[in-house]
Protein backbone atom coordinates (compact mmCIF):
# COMPACT_ATOMS: atom_id res chain seq x y z
CA UNK A 1 0.00 0.00 0.00
CA UNK A 2 1.94 3.18 1.06
CA UNK A 3 5.12 1.92 0.84
CA UNK A 4 7.85 4.75 1.11
CA UNK A 5 10.09 4.80 -1.59
CA UNK A 6 11.98 6.92 -4.29
CA UNK A 7 9.27 6.44 -7.15
CA UNK A 8 6.46 6.84 -4.49
CA UNK A 9 8.18 10.61 -3.37
CA UNK A 10 8.79 11.34 -6.96
CA UNK A 11 5.70 11.03 -7.80
CA UNK A 12 4.17 12.31 -4.56
CA UNK A 13 6.53 15.57 -5.54
CA UNK A 14 5.78 15.81 -9.23
CA UNK A 15 1.74 15.77 -7.93
CA UNK A 16 1.86 18.60 -5.88
CA UNK A 17 4.47 20.38 -8.24
CA UNK A 18 1.67 19.75 -10.92
CA UNK A 19 -1.33 20.55 -8.56
CA UNK A 20 0.52 24.03 -7.63
CA UNK A 21 0.87 24.65 -11.25
CA UNK A 22 -2.82 23.73 -11.88
CA UNK A 23 -4.32 26.37 -9.19
CA UNK A 24 -1.90 29.16 -10.33
CA UNK A 25 -2.71 28.98 -14.03
CA UNK A 26 -5.79 31.34 -14.11
CA UNK A 27 -3.66 34.13 -12.57
CA UNK A 28 -0.94 33.49 -15.41
CA UNK A 29 -3.28 33.29 -18.06
CA UNK A 30 -5.42 34.93 -20.54
CA UNK A 31 -9.74 34.92 -19.83
CA UNK A 32 -9.61 33.37 -23.17
CA UNK A 33 -7.28 30.77 -22.15
CA UNK A 34 -9.15 30.02 -18.61
CA UNK A 35 -12.18 29.32 -20.94
CA UNK A 36 -10.14 27.36 -23.03
CA UNK A 37 -8.74 24.77 -20.06
CA UNK A 38 -12.89 24.75 -18.95
CA UNK A 39 -13.92 23.31 -21.63
CA UNK A 40 -10.94 20.84 -21.80
CA UNK A 41 -11.32 19.89 -18.42
CA UNK A 42 -15.58 19.21 -19.65
CA UNK A 43 -13.99 17.33 -22.33
CA UNK A 44 -12.31 15.11 -20.02
CA UNK A 45 -14.87 14.44 -17.60
CA UNK A 46 -17.06 13.36 -20.84
CA UNK A 47 -14.00 11.12 -21.97
CA UNK A 48 -13.56 10.06 -18.70
CA UNK A 49 -16.98 8.49 -19.05
CA UNK A 50 -15.95 6.84 -22.20
CA UNK A 51 -12.67 5.43 -20.22
CA UNK A 52 -15.39 3.36 -18.17
CA UNK A 53 -17.60 2.24 -20.14
CA UNK A 54 -14.98 1.76 -23.43
CA UNK A 55 -11.44 1.93 -22.11
CA UNK A 56 -12.48 -0.47 -18.93
CA UNK A 57 -16.04 -2.69 -20.30
CA UNK A 58 -15.02 -2.73 -23.90
CA UNK A 59 -18.30 -1.53 -24.81
CA UNK A 60 -17.97 1.49 -27.68
CA UNK A 61 -20.60 4.24 -27.23
CA UNK A 62 -21.26 7.12 -29.20
CA UNK A 63 -23.99 8.42 -26.95
CA UNK A 64 -22.18 9.96 -24.43
CA UNK A 65 -23.03 13.54 -25.63
CA UNK A 66 -26.26 12.79 -25.89
CA UNK A 67 -25.95 11.86 -22.45
CA UNK A 68 -24.31 15.11 -21.48
CA UNK A 69 -27.24 16.60 -23.03
CA UNK A 70 -29.19 15.19 -20.74
CA UNK A 71 -27.47 16.39 -18.12
CA UNK A 72 -27.40 20.03 -19.30
CA UNK A 73 -31.00 20.21 -19.84
CA UNK A 74 -31.91 18.29 -16.38
CA UNK A 75 -29.42 21.43 -14.45
CA UNK A 76 -31.29 23.93 -17.21
CA UNK A 77 -34.75 22.56 -16.23
CA UNK A 78 -34.40 22.18 -12.26
CA UNK A 79 -31.71 24.85 -11.30
CA UNK A 80 -33.26 27.83 -14.09
CA UNK A 81 -37.08 27.27 -14.64
CA UNK A 82 -38.15 25.77 -11.64
CA UNK A 83 -35.83 27.86 -9.87
CA UNK A 84 -34.30 25.09 -7.31
CA UNK A 85 -30.98 25.34 -5.92
CA UNK A 86 -28.22 24.90 -8.51
CA UNK A 87 -26.32 22.18 -6.60
CA UNK A 88 -29.94 20.11 -6.95
CA UNK A 89 -30.03 20.75 -10.53
CA UNK A 90 -26.24 19.35 -10.84
CA UNK A 91 -27.09 15.96 -8.61
CA UNK A 92 -30.53 16.22 -10.43
CA UNK A 93 -28.49 15.64 -13.23
CA UNK A 94 -26.20 13.14 -12.39
CA UNK A 95 -28.49 11.01 -11.07
CA UNK A 96 -30.98 11.33 -13.82
CA UNK A 97 -28.39 10.86 -16.66
CA UNK A 98 -27.19 7.75 -15.49
CA UNK A 99 -30.62 6.46 -14.43
CA UNK A 100 -31.58 6.82 -18.03
CA UNK A 101 -28.53 4.86 -19.21
CA UNK A 102 -28.93 2.43 -16.78
CA UNK A 103 -32.39 1.66 -18.24
CA UNK A 104 -31.75 2.37 -22.21
CA UNK A 105 -28.80 0.13 -21.41
CA UNK A 106 -31.01 -2.98 -20.97
CA UNK A 107 -32.14 -2.59 -24.40
CA UNK A 108 -28.61 -1.56 -25.96
CA UNK A 109 -26.72 -4.04 -24.42
CA UNK A 110 -28.89 -7.11 -25.88
CA UNK A 111 -26.93 -6.27 -28.96
CA UNK A 112 -22.64 -6.98 -28.98
CA UNK A 113 -20.09 -5.26 -29.99
CA UNK A 114 -20.65 -2.89 -32.79
CA UNK A 115 -23.79 -3.64 -33.01
CA UNK A 116 -24.07 -2.12 -29.81
CA UNK A 117 -22.08 0.89 -31.05
CA UNK A 118 -24.55 1.58 -34.16
CA UNK A 119 -27.42 1.36 -31.58
CA UNK A 120 -25.65 3.62 -29.53
CA UNK A 121 -25.35 6.28 -32.73
CA UNK A 122 -29.26 5.73 -33.14
CA UNK A 123 -29.99 6.99 -29.36
CA UNK A 124 -27.44 9.49 -30.38
CA UNK A 125 -29.64 10.76 -33.03
CA UNK A 126 -32.77 10.36 -31.21
CA UNK A 127 -31.81 12.13 -28.35
CA UNK A 128 -30.18 15.31 -30.62
CA UNK A 129 -33.54 14.83 -32.32
CA UNK A 130 -35.90 15.07 -29.16
CA UNK A 131 -32.99 18.50 -27.97
CA UNK A 132 -34.25 20.22 -30.83
CA UNK A 133 -37.61 19.35 -31.22
CA UNK A 134 -39.35 19.08 -27.78
CA UNK A 135 -39.58 22.84 -27.36
CA UNK A 136 -41.45 22.57 -24.02
CA UNK A 137 -38.07 20.62 -22.47
CA UNK A 138 -35.57 21.76 -24.21
CA UNK A 139 -36.49 25.26 -25.76
CA UNK A 140 -36.73 23.52 -29.18
CA UNK A 141 -34.79 24.65 -31.95
CA UNK A 142 -34.20 28.22 -30.16
CA UNK A 143 -32.13 26.06 -27.02
CA UNK A 144 -32.65 27.82 -23.76
CA UNK A 145 -30.80 30.59 -22.68
CA UNK A 146 -29.77 33.19 -19.38
CA UNK A 147 -28.89 29.75 -17.27
CA UNK A 148 -28.58 30.57 -13.15
CA UNK A 149 -24.97 30.38 -12.49
CA UNK A 150 -23.88 28.04 -10.23
CA UNK A 151 -23.94 28.85 -6.74
CA UNK A 152 -23.12 27.15 -3.16
CA UNK A 153 -25.24 29.22 -0.48
CA UNK A 154 -24.22 33.19 -1.31
CA UNK A 155 -21.08 32.11 -3.27
CA UNK A 156 -21.83 32.71 -6.58
CA UNK A 157 -19.42 31.80 -9.71
CA UNK A 158 -19.26 34.42 -11.80
CA UNK A 159 -16.13 34.49 -12.93
CA UNK A 160 -13.72 31.54 -15.62
CA UNK A 161 -11.75 31.66 -12.68
CA UNK A 162 -14.27 30.22 -9.97
CA UNK A 163 -15.66 27.72 -12.59
CA UNK A 164 -12.01 27.02 -13.17
CA UNK A 165 -11.58 25.83 -9.88
CA UNK A 166 -14.83 24.23 -9.39
CA UNK A 167 -14.10 22.54 -12.22
CA UNK A 168 -10.64 21.69 -11.64
CA UNK A 169 -11.94 20.04 -8.06
CA UNK A 170 -14.79 17.81 -9.30
CA UNK A 171 -12.35 16.30 -12.23
CA UNK A 172 -9.46 15.28 -9.78
CA UNK A 173 -12.20 13.81 -7.69
CA UNK A 174 -13.68 12.32 -11.11
CA UNK A 175 -10.31 11.10 -11.63
CA UNK A 176 -9.49 9.23 -8.39
CA UNK A 177 -12.91 8.11 -7.84
CA UNK A 178 -12.28 5.67 -10.90
CA UNK A 179 -8.40 5.52 -10.34
CA UNK A 180 -9.76 3.55 -7.13
CA UNK A 181 -12.85 1.51 -9.36
CA UNK A 182 -9.29 0.12 -11.43
CA UNK A 183 -8.52 -2.40 -8.41
CA UNK A 184 -12.22 -2.88 -7.04
CA UNK A 185 -14.12 -6.37 -7.72
CA UNK A 186 -16.92 -3.89 -9.79
CA UNK A 187 -13.57 -2.43 -11.83
CA UNK A 188 -12.09 -6.33 -12.75
CA UNK A 189 -15.18 -7.24 -13.49
CA UNK A 190 -15.48 -4.59 -16.03
CA UNK A 191 -12.68 -5.44 -17.72
CA UNK A 192 -13.67 -9.21 -17.44
CA UNK A 193 -16.70 -8.32 -19.69
CA UNK A 194 -14.02 -6.45 -22.24
CA UNK A 195 -11.09 -8.76 -22.46
CA UNK A 196 -13.53 -12.05 -22.43
CA UNK A 197 -17.20 -12.76 -21.83
CA UNK A 198 -17.22 -16.62 -21.58
CA UNK A 199 -14.28 -16.45 -18.81
CA UNK A 200 -16.50 -13.44 -16.72
CA UNK A 201 -19.84 -15.32 -16.87
CA UNK A 202 -17.53 -18.48 -15.73
CA UNK A 203 -16.05 -16.32 -12.78
CA UNK A 204 -19.77 -15.06 -12.23
CA UNK A 205 -20.09 -11.95 -13.72
CA UNK A 206 -23.61 -11.09 -14.71
CA UNK A 207 -22.43 -9.92 -18.51
CA UNK A 208 -25.31 -7.50 -18.92
CA UNK A 209 -25.98 -6.06 -15.65
CA UNK A 210 -22.38 -5.63 -15.46
CA UNK A 211 -22.32 -3.39 -18.82
CA UNK A 212 -25.35 -1.77 -17.48
CA UNK A 213 -23.90 -0.88 -14.49
CA UNK A 214 -20.60 0.50 -16.55
CA UNK A 215 -22.85 2.47 -19.07
CA UNK A 216 -24.57 4.02 -15.40
CA UNK A 217 -21.31 5.44 -14.11
CA UNK A 218 -20.50 6.62 -17.62
CA UNK A 219 -23.62 8.20 -17.46
CA UNK A 220 -22.58 9.91 -13.95
CA UNK A 221 -19.81 11.34 -14.95
CA UNK A 222 -21.44 12.75 -18.65
CA UNK A 223 -24.43 14.42 -15.95
CA UNK A 224 -21.78 15.74 -14.55
CA UNK A 225 -20.00 17.16 -17.59
CA UNK A 226 -23.33 18.48 -19.26
CA UNK A 227 -24.66 19.86 -16.46
CA UNK A 228 -21.26 21.99 -15.43
CA UNK A 229 -21.41 22.75 -19.24
CA UNK A 230 -24.74 24.36 -18.83
CA UNK A 231 -23.72 26.72 -15.49
CA UNK A 232 -20.50 27.49 -17.96
CA UNK A 233 -21.99 28.95 -20.79
CA UNK A 234 -25.01 29.99 -19.62
CA UNK A 235 -26.83 28.73 -23.16
CA UNK A 236 -27.40 25.68 -24.40
CA UNK A 237 -28.94 24.01 -27.76
CA UNK A 238 -28.96 20.89 -29.42
CA UNK A 239 -26.35 22.17 -31.66
CA UNK A 240 -23.76 21.03 -28.81
CA UNK A 241 -24.76 17.88 -28.37
CA UNK A 242 -24.85 16.09 -31.67
CA UNK A 243 -23.28 12.91 -33.00
CA UNK A 244 -19.72 14.90 -33.91
CA UNK A 245 -19.18 15.45 -30.42
CA UNK A 246 -19.22 12.10 -29.77
CA UNK A 247 -17.51 10.58 -32.35
CA UNK A 248 -14.72 13.26 -31.44
CA UNK A 249 -14.72 11.89 -27.82
CA UNK A 250 -14.21 8.31 -28.83
CA UNK A 251 -11.40 9.62 -31.16
CA UNK A 252 -9.55 11.38 -27.96
CA UNK A 253 -9.72 8.10 -26.05
CA UNK A 254 -7.67 6.20 -28.97
CA UNK A 255 -5.41 9.12 -29.34
CA UNK A 256 -4.77 9.19 -25.88
CA UNK A 257 -5.06 5.53 -24.70
CA UNK A 258 -8.10 3.89 -23.73
CA UNK A 259 -5.89 1.66 -20.84
CA UNK A 260 -5.92 4.32 -18.53
CA UNK A 261 -7.29 7.67 -17.08
CA UNK A 262 -4.18 9.61 -18.31
CA UNK A 263 -5.14 8.62 -21.46
CA UNK A 264 -8.37 10.26 -21.56
CA UNK A 265 -6.23 13.55 -19.95
CA UNK A 266 -3.60 13.67 -22.03
CA UNK A 267 -6.44 13.22 -25.23
CA UNK A 268 -8.66 16.13 -23.75
CA UNK A 269 -5.73 18.61 -23.76
CA UNK A 270 -4.62 17.26 -27.26
CA UNK A 271 -7.78 17.85 -28.34
CA UNK A 272 -8.54 20.93 -27.03
CA UNK A 273 -5.26 22.84 -27.00
CA UNK A 274 -3.77 21.55 -30.55
CA UNK A 275 -6.48 23.94 -32.33
CA UNK A 276 -5.01 26.63 -30.40
CA UNK A 277 -1.39 26.19 -31.00
CA UNK A 278 -1.66 25.06 -34.79
CA UNK A 279 -3.82 28.28 -35.91
CA UNK A 280 -0.73 30.14 -37.34
CA UNK A 281 -1.69 26.84 -39.86
CA UNK A 282 -4.52 28.90 -40.98
CA UNK A 283 -6.31 27.07 -43.29
CA UNK A 284 -4.27 24.52 -43.49
CA UNK A 285 -4.96 23.45 -39.82
CA UNK A 286 -7.78 21.34 -39.66
CA UNK A 287 -6.14 18.94 -43.12
CA UNK A 288 -2.42 18.49 -40.68
CA UNK A 289 -4.95 18.12 -37.80
CA UNK A 290 -6.55 15.36 -39.44
CA UNK A 291 -3.46 13.62 -40.59
CA UNK A 292 -1.58 14.03 -37.77
CA UNK A 293 -4.21 12.15 -35.84
CA UNK A 294 -4.50 9.75 -38.36
CA UNK A 295 -0.70 9.14 -38.66
CA UNK A 296 -0.99 8.59 -34.61
CA UNK A 297 -3.17 5.90 -35.24
CA UNK A 298 -1.16 4.24 -37.26
CA UNK A 299 1.76 4.67 -35.48
CA UNK A 300 0.47 4.15 -31.79
CA UNK A 301 -2.52 1.94 -32.26
CA UNK A 302 -2.86 1.81 -28.41
CA UNK A 303 -2.57 5.86 -28.26
CA UNK A 304 -0.06 7.51 -26.67
CA UNK A 305 -0.53 6.53 -22.87
CA UNK A 306 -0.31 3.01 -24.39
CA UNK A 307 3.13 4.04 -26.74
CA UNK A 308 4.45 5.59 -23.49
CA UNK A 309 4.63 2.53 -21.97
CA UNK A 310 5.93 0.47 -24.69
CA UNK A 311 8.97 2.72 -25.19
CA UNK A 312 9.58 2.94 -21.20
CA UNK A 313 9.64 -0.79 -21.39
CA UNK A 314 11.76 -1.07 -23.94
CA UNK A 315 14.17 1.75 -22.36
CA UNK A 316 14.43 -0.04 -19.24
CA UNK A 317 15.32 -3.50 -20.91
CA UNK A 318 17.85 -1.84 -23.50
CA UNK A 319 19.57 -0.11 -20.18
CA UNK A 320 19.87 -3.47 -18.48
CA UNK A 321 21.57 -4.88 -21.67
CA UNK A 322 23.48 -2.12 -21.44
CA UNK A 323 24.91 -2.88 -17.84
CA UNK A 324 24.82 -6.68 -18.67
CA UNK A 325 27.02 -5.94 -21.83
CA UNK A 326 29.28 -3.55 -19.27
CA UNK A 327 29.77 -5.90 -16.57
CA UNK A 328 30.73 -8.76 -19.36
CA UNK A 329 34.00 -6.66 -20.30
CA UNK B 1 -26.92 -45.15 -9.68
CA UNK B 2 -23.99 -46.34 -7.94
CA UNK B 3 -23.11 -43.94 -5.05
CA UNK B 4 -19.25 -45.22 -4.82
CA UNK B 5 -18.14 -42.52 -2.32
CA UNK B 6 -18.89 -44.51 0.65
CA UNK B 7 -22.41 -42.68 1.84
CA UNK B 8 -21.22 -38.86 0.56
CA UNK B 9 -24.18 -36.83 -1.01
CA UNK B 10 -23.39 -36.50 -4.46
CA UNK B 11 -22.77 -32.54 -5.25
CA UNK B 12 -23.71 -32.70 -8.88
CA UNK B 13 -26.26 -35.32 -10.64
CA UNK B 14 -26.63 -34.86 -14.36
CA UNK B 15 -29.87 -37.04 -15.34
CA UNK B 16 -30.11 -37.93 -18.98
CA UNK B 17 -28.64 -34.68 -20.60
CA UNK B 18 -29.63 -33.96 -24.23
CA UNK B 19 -27.94 -31.89 -26.81
CA UNK B 20 -27.86 -31.56 -30.67
CA UNK B 21 -26.65 -29.26 -32.76
CA UNK B 22 -28.27 -29.18 -35.63
CA UNK B 23 -28.23 -32.82 -36.77
CA UNK B 24 -25.45 -33.78 -34.31
CA UNK B 25 -25.64 -35.36 -31.59
CA UNK B 26 -23.13 -34.12 -28.68
CA UNK B 27 -25.00 -35.35 -25.75
CA UNK B 28 -27.38 -38.10 -25.38
CA UNK B 29 -29.01 -39.25 -22.02
CA UNK B 30 -25.82 -38.33 -20.14
CA UNK B 31 -26.36 -39.21 -16.43
CA UNK B 32 -23.71 -39.25 -13.97
CA UNK B 33 -22.77 -38.09 -10.70
CA UNK B 34 -20.23 -36.35 -8.43
CA UNK B 35 -18.85 -36.70 -5.06
CA UNK B 36 -17.05 -34.35 -3.13
CA UNK B 37 -13.43 -35.32 -2.87
CA UNK B 38 -13.70 -37.67 -5.77
CA UNK B 39 -12.01 -36.92 -9.32
CA UNK B 40 -14.36 -38.04 -12.20
CA UNK B 41 -12.48 -38.75 -15.43
CA UNK B 42 -14.42 -37.92 -18.78
CA UNK B 43 -12.45 -39.01 -21.70
CA UNK B 44 -13.12 -40.18 -25.14
CA UNK B 45 -12.05 -39.40 -28.93
CA UNK B 46 -11.85 -36.02 -30.31
CA UNK B 47 -15.72 -34.75 -31.19
CA UNK B 48 -17.30 -37.00 -28.57
CA UNK B 49 -18.58 -34.29 -26.56
CA UNK B 50 -16.84 -33.70 -23.78
CA UNK B 51 -16.03 -29.96 -23.82
CA UNK B 52 -19.49 -29.75 -24.84
CA UNK B 53 -20.33 -31.67 -21.81
CA UNK B 54 -18.82 -29.05 -19.72
CA UNK B 55 -20.18 -26.09 -21.18
CA UNK B 56 -23.55 -27.51 -20.61
CA UNK B 57 -22.45 -28.09 -16.69
CA UNK B 58 -21.29 -24.77 -16.79
CA UNK B 59 -24.26 -23.02 -18.72
CA UNK B 60 -22.65 -21.70 -21.46
CA UNK B 61 -24.84 -23.98 -23.77
CA UNK B 62 -28.46 -24.79 -22.76
CA UNK B 63 -29.61 -27.87 -22.50
CA UNK B 64 -32.18 -29.56 -25.02
CA UNK B 65 -33.05 -32.10 -22.52
CA UNK B 66 -33.07 -33.49 -18.77
CA UNK B 67 -31.92 -31.91 -15.60
CA UNK B 68 -28.43 -30.66 -13.76
CA UNK B 69 -28.93 -30.33 -10.28
CA UNK B 70 -25.88 -28.78 -7.92
CA UNK B 71 -26.40 -29.55 -4.33
CA UNK B 72 -29.86 -29.87 -4.57
CA UNK B 73 -30.73 -27.07 -6.26
CA UNK B 74 -32.22 -27.45 -10.32
CA UNK B 75 -29.46 -25.28 -12.35
CA UNK B 76 -31.13 -26.46 -15.41
CA UNK B 77 -31.91 -23.12 -16.63
CA UNK B 78 -30.23 -21.12 -14.55
CA UNK B 79 -27.39 -18.45 -16.31
CA UNK B 80 -23.78 -19.30 -16.02
CA UNK B 81 -22.84 -16.52 -13.58
CA UNK B 82 -25.25 -18.17 -11.22
CA UNK B 83 -23.81 -21.54 -11.65
CA UNK B 84 -20.61 -19.80 -11.03
CA UNK B 85 -22.04 -17.88 -7.91
CA UNK B 86 -23.49 -21.44 -6.61
CA UNK B 87 -20.05 -23.07 -6.58
CA UNK B 88 -18.79 -24.32 -10.14
CA UNK B 89 -15.80 -23.03 -11.30
CA UNK B 90 -13.80 -24.49 -14.77
CA UNK B 91 -11.01 -23.96 -16.54
CA UNK B 92 -10.60 -23.95 -20.36
CA UNK B 93 -8.51 -26.12 -22.63
CA UNK B 94 -7.15 -22.96 -24.26
CA UNK B 95 -6.84 -20.77 -21.13
CA UNK B 96 -9.19 -17.73 -20.90
CA UNK B 97 -7.55 -15.40 -19.56
CA UNK B 98 -8.06 -10.84 -19.27
CA UNK B 99 -5.52 -10.67 -21.94
CA UNK B 100 -5.43 -7.26 -21.55
CA UNK B 101 -5.45 -7.14 -17.47
CA UNK B 102 -2.41 -7.76 -15.00
CA UNK B 103 -1.90 -11.01 -13.51
CA UNK B 104 -3.08 -9.20 -10.18
CA UNK B 105 -6.39 -8.53 -12.12
CA UNK B 106 -6.62 -12.12 -13.45
CA UNK B 107 -6.17 -13.70 -10.24
CA UNK B 108 -8.30 -11.60 -8.20
CA UNK B 109 -11.07 -12.21 -10.54
CA UNK B 110 -10.98 -15.44 -8.31
CA UNK B 111 -11.07 -13.70 -5.13
CA UNK B 112 -14.15 -11.87 -6.18
CA UNK B 113 -15.96 -14.61 -6.86
CA UNK B 114 -15.27 -16.50 -3.73
CA UNK B 115 -16.70 -13.42 -1.73
CA UNK B 116 -19.44 -13.16 -3.60
CA UNK B 117 -19.87 -16.93 -2.93
CA UNK B 118 -18.85 -15.98 0.95
CA UNK B 119 -16.41 -18.75 0.57
CA UNK B 120 -13.28 -16.93 1.55
CA UNK B 121 -12.94 -13.89 4.00
CA UNK B 122 -10.19 -11.30 3.32
CA UNK B 123 -7.98 -12.78 5.76
CA UNK B 124 -7.31 -16.51 4.34
CA UNK B 125 -7.52 -15.61 0.69
CA UNK B 126 -3.78 -14.67 0.70
CA UNK B 127 -2.97 -17.71 2.54
CA UNK B 128 -4.40 -19.71 0.14
CA UNK B 129 -3.21 -18.02 -3.00
CA UNK B 130 0.44 -17.84 -1.84
CA UNK B 131 0.14 -21.68 -0.79
CA UNK B 132 -1.86 -22.07 -4.30
CA UNK B 133 0.99 -20.34 -6.08
CA UNK B 134 4.09 -21.99 -4.08
CA UNK B 135 2.34 -25.50 -4.84
CA UNK B 136 2.28 -24.66 -9.22
CA UNK B 137 5.41 -23.46 -8.74
CA UNK B 138 4.77 -19.74 -9.97
CA UNK B 139 7.00 -17.30 -9.15
CA UNK B 140 5.27 -14.35 -10.41
CA UNK B 141 5.38 -10.54 -10.80
CA UNK B 142 1.47 -9.13 -10.01
CA UNK B 143 2.02 -6.32 -11.95
CA UNK B 144 3.04 -8.09 -15.18
CA UNK B 145 1.26 -8.45 -18.14
CA UNK B 146 -0.51 -12.25 -19.27
CA UNK B 147 1.67 -12.03 -22.50
CA UNK B 148 4.97 -12.74 -20.38
CA UNK B 149 3.55 -16.01 -19.09
CA UNK B 150 4.15 -18.90 -20.83
CA UNK B 151 1.50 -21.22 -22.09
CA UNK B 152 2.16 -23.33 -19.50
CA UNK B 153 1.90 -20.71 -16.54
CA UNK B 154 -0.87 -19.59 -18.32
CA UNK B 155 -2.68 -22.95 -17.52
CA UNK B 156 -1.56 -23.50 -13.94
CA UNK B 157 -2.69 -19.85 -13.28
CA UNK B 158 -6.16 -20.63 -14.59
CA UNK B 159 -6.31 -23.63 -12.25
CA UNK B 160 -5.19 -21.50 -9.95
CA UNK B 161 -7.47 -19.02 -9.88
CA UNK B 162 -10.47 -21.83 -10.27
CA UNK B 163 -9.51 -23.38 -7.08
CA UNK B 164 -8.88 -19.78 -5.11
CA UNK B 165 -12.87 -19.64 -5.63
CA UNK B 166 -13.25 -22.76 -3.42
CA UNK B 167 -15.44 -24.36 -5.83
CA UNK B 168 -17.68 -27.28 -5.01
CA UNK B 169 -17.90 -28.56 -8.36
CA UNK B 170 -13.86 -28.19 -10.65
CA UNK B 171 -14.30 -28.81 -14.26
CA UNK B 172 -10.51 -29.65 -15.52
CA UNK B 173 -10.61 -29.43 -19.49
CA UNK B 174 -7.56 -30.85 -20.61
CA UNK B 175 -5.42 -29.16 -17.81
CA UNK B 176 -2.21 -31.18 -18.65
CA UNK B 177 -2.17 -31.03 -22.54
CA UNK B 178 0.20 -28.61 -23.73
CA UNK B 179 2.49 -29.17 -20.50
CA UNK B 180 5.80 -30.90 -19.72
CA UNK B 181 6.24 -33.43 -17.13
CA UNK B 182 6.74 -31.08 -14.42
CA UNK B 183 3.96 -28.91 -14.94
CA UNK B 184 1.86 -31.89 -15.47
CA UNK B 185 2.95 -32.68 -11.74
CA UNK B 186 2.25 -28.95 -10.50
CA UNK B 187 -1.45 -29.77 -12.33
CA UNK B 188 -1.85 -33.10 -10.30
CA UNK B 189 -0.66 -30.94 -6.46
CA UNK B 190 -3.28 -28.43 -7.52
CA UNK B 191 -6.04 -31.16 -7.62
CA UNK B 192 -4.81 -32.38 -4.24
CA UNK B 193 -5.79 -28.90 -2.62
CA UNK B 194 -9.21 -29.20 -4.34
CA UNK B 195 -9.68 -32.41 -2.88
CA UNK B 196 -8.39 -31.35 0.56
CA UNK B 197 -11.02 -28.47 -0.12
CA UNK B 198 -13.64 -31.29 -0.76
CA UNK B 199 -14.49 -30.19 -4.31
CA UNK B 200 -16.44 -32.57 -6.72
CA UNK B 201 -13.09 -32.18 -9.57
CA UNK B 202 -14.72 -33.68 -13.39
CA UNK B 203 -11.27 -34.06 -15.61
CA UNK B 204 -11.30 -34.23 -19.50
CA UNK B 205 -7.83 -35.45 -20.11
CA UNK B 206 -6.03 -37.35 -23.32
CA UNK B 207 -2.88 -38.43 -21.11
CA UNK B 208 -4.39 -41.65 -20.55
CA UNK B 209 -1.06 -42.11 -17.55
CA UNK B 210 -2.59 -39.33 -15.56
CA UNK B 211 -6.42 -40.29 -15.72
CA UNK B 212 -5.58 -43.92 -14.74
CA UNK B 213 -3.91 -42.53 -11.92
CA UNK B 214 -5.72 -39.82 -10.16
CA UNK B 215 -9.25 -40.26 -11.62
CA UNK B 216 -11.50 -42.21 -9.24
CA UNK B 217 -14.18 -42.96 -11.73
CA UNK B 218 -14.58 -42.50 -15.11
CA UNK B 219 -16.80 -42.39 -17.92
CA UNK B 220 -16.19 -42.16 -21.60
CA UNK B 221 -18.26 -40.80 -24.64
CA UNK B 222 -17.82 -41.59 -27.72
CA UNK B 223 -20.21 -39.55 -30.38
CA UNK B 224 -22.30 -38.12 -27.36
CA UNK B 225 -22.62 -41.19 -25.75
CA UNK B 226 -21.84 -42.91 -22.73
CA UNK B 227 -20.28 -46.07 -23.84
CA UNK B 228 -18.72 -47.21 -20.65
CA UNK B 229 -18.60 -45.83 -16.90
CA UNK B 230 -16.54 -47.59 -13.80
CA UNK B 231 -12.90 -47.69 -12.36
CA UNK B 232 -10.09 -47.07 -14.17
CA UNK B 233 -8.97 -50.33 -14.04
CA UNK B 234 -12.58 -51.80 -15.03
CA UNK B 235 -12.38 -48.58 -18.01
CA UNK B 236 -8.87 -49.56 -19.35
CA UNK B 237 -9.48 -53.15 -20.48
CA UNK B 238 -13.31 -52.97 -21.69
CA UNK B 239 -13.25 -54.00 -25.37
CA UNK B 240 -16.06 -50.53 -26.68
CA UNK B 241 -13.35 -48.19 -25.19
CA UNK B 242 -10.42 -49.99 -26.77
CA UNK B 243 -12.85 -49.73 -30.24
CA UNK B 244 -13.71 -46.54 -29.37
CA UNK B 245 -9.88 -45.39 -29.45
CA UNK B 246 -8.69 -47.07 -31.57
CA UNK B 247 -11.28 -47.70 -34.11
CA UNK B 248 -10.93 -51.58 -34.17
CA UNK B 249 -13.93 -53.73 -35.69
CA UNK B 250 -16.45 -55.64 -33.54
CA UNK B 251 -15.37 -58.40 -34.87
CA UNK B 252 -14.17 -61.03 -31.96
CA UNK B 253 -17.69 -61.12 -30.24
CA UNK B 254 -16.27 -59.81 -26.63
CA UNK B 255 -19.08 -59.11 -24.99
Amino acid sequence: MGRINRKNLVLLFLGVLVLALLINLPNTSSIYMVRVLNMTMITYLAVLSLYVVFGMAGQSSFAQCGLMGIGAYITANVSTRWGYPPILGMAASMLGTALFAFIIGFALFRLRRFYFSFSTIALMTILNGIFANWTKGTGGPVGMGNLVQFSVGNFIFNTEAKYYYLILGFSIAASIIIWKLFRSPLGRSFMAVRDNETAASCMGVNILLTKNIAFAISGLLCGLAGSLFAFLSGYISATSFALPQSQLYLVVIMIGGSSSPIGALIGSILINLLPEWLRFLKDYMMLIYGVGIMGLMIVLPEGLVGGGKDLYAKLIKWKRSRADAEQGL
Amino acid sequence: MQNSSNGKEAVLTLNKVCKNFGGVVAAKDISFELYPGEVFGLIGPNGAGKTTLINLITGIYKVDGGTIVLNGHDITRAPAHTRARRGITRTFQHPHLLNRCDIETNIYLGVDLARKNKMLNSHDHKKLLDELLEVAGLRLNMRDGIDKLAYGQQKLLEVVRAILTRPSVLLLDEPAAGLNQREMDHIVALVDIALKMNSAVLMIEHRMDLVMSICNRITVLNFGNQIASGKPAEIQDNPVVIEAYLGRKRGAKNS
